[in-house]
């Protein structure tokens, strides 16, 4: 199970905090998901010896208008493992959803974003994660809370209808507001989750992760198609 | 009033909780309790908050670091830990609560769980980011104070090597 986090300097702990205190809640990774604006300087690799936990590269695509966005999916593509889109705005869910580059779309219903089943269909279709955002559960009071666990509820039930992907994040923008895996869980299931689906929303990072890895790999053709080495071929 | 015969009395469970805070935190085990009843409340209701009935029993605390054993009745274990989960700030001072365990005993939580008090934090002088800043540590986590004001960034030994 993973957790998406901001880091310094767009969130207030480093990576390295980050993942020191996923490592004690028991998470296997973390992705960084800095908006593209502002990148963590850090050393992945050093990192996740030092705690065992993985520690994935994204990035979070924060852009205007749907032109933007897509020049920076581009850019970002090649080096960032997760690519995901800062949503919350019709026209930016819409051209996230519809772009197979894109990994994750973040918090669709944030602001006056908004989402339905057409959005959902394309998101199963193109293979786009939408991201349950446990976030305002957890630190908002009040209306807000109330609207976010009501867009929650709608978002669940679109994603269900039209079985697509999803993934499940507290964003914490420091390590005092991450939780461990079992409270999001129990946390979900008081908002109307399965503590099968927050599990699973939990596990998908870490497939995405995997898948990405590996495709980034230059043996890497097609999913199924991979080049054999030199040595190997009769 | 007379007490309970064994059989009648209440079951409870003990959840030993973690308490990490930015090192300027200075809320007591009132205020906590105070904010363990609101999140009860906010999140399960006045029916759902009577039903967990949480108690703050043990509460320590020193810079960033602490805990505390929260009591709550036997079968609302799940209902305790969501409530718990949303507690995000103390008297204005953000908190991160994890649950470390559950038993059904104070001392079996205290021992299993708890271990001795929080270790006492010490006070360094770090470069972070070609800024001579001063941070409090509690080896390897290092909370950065990067504003006068009590801003802080958590980092830790690695972010110094």
């Amino acid at each position: 199970m993973y957790e998406a986090v901001y880091a310094h300097p767009d969130g207030d702990s480093t990576v390295a905090r980050h993942a020191l205190t996923a490592a004690e809640s028991g998470f296997d990774g973390i992705v960084v998901r800095n908006h593209g604006d502002e990148p963590a300087d850090y050393d992945a690799d050093a990192i996740a010896d030092e705690y065992g936990v993985d520690v994935a590269e994204g990035v979070e695509v924060r852009a205007e208008n749907p032109s933007r966005a897509s020049g920076f999916v581009g850019n970002h593509r090649s080096e960032a493992t997760v690519v995901v889109v800062h949503g919350g705005d019709p026209t930016l869910n819409r051209f996230a959803v519809e772009q197979p580059a894109v990994d994750v779309l973040a918090h669709p219903m944030r602001g006056d974003g908004d989402f339905n089943h057409v959005l959902a269909n394309e998101a199963a279709a193109n293979g786009v994660r939408v991201a349950y955002s446990l976030g305002p559960v957890l630190r908002a009071s009040g209306g807000s809370r109330v609207r976010a666990i009501k867009q929650l509820r709608k978002l669940r039930e679109l994603l269900e209808d039209a079985d697509a992907p999803f993934v499940v994040t507290a964003g914490p923008v420091s390590h005092l507001q991450q939780r461990a895996p079992r409270e999001l869980v129990a946390v979900g299931e008081a908002v109307g989750f399965d503590a099968e689906t927050i599990r699973e929303g939990l596990a998908e990072w870490g497939r995405l992760v995997e898948r990405n890895r590996e495709r980034r790999r230059d043996s890497f053709v097609e999913p199924g198609v991979t080049v054999e080495s030199e040595e190997e071929r009769p | 009033m007379k007490h309970l015969p064994k059989h009648l009395r209440p079951r409870w469970r003990y959840l030993a909780v973690e308490i990490e805070s930015w090192p300027d935190a200075a809320f007591d085990r009132r205020a906590f309790q105070r904010e363990v009843w609101y999140a009860a409340q906010n999140l399960l209701g006045d029916t759902g908050s009577a039903e967990t009935d949480m108690t703050v029993l043990r509460f320590e605390r020193r810079g960033g670091a602490g805990h505390a054993i929260v009591r709550t009745r036997r079968g609302e274990t799940d209902a305790a830990r969501a409530a718990l989960a949303c507690l995000d700030s103390v008297d204005g001072d953000a908190v991160r609560v994890r649950i470390r365990g559950i038993s059904g005993t104070v001392r079996a939580c205290e021992e299993k769980y708890i271990g001795g008090p929080p270790e006492a934090p010490q006070q360094r002088h770090v470069v972070f980011e070609n800024a001579d800043r001063s941070a409090t540590v509690r080896d390897p986590r290092y909370d950065v104070e990067t504003a006068s004001d009590g801003a802080f960034v958590g980092a830790t030994a690695l972010d110094f090597r």
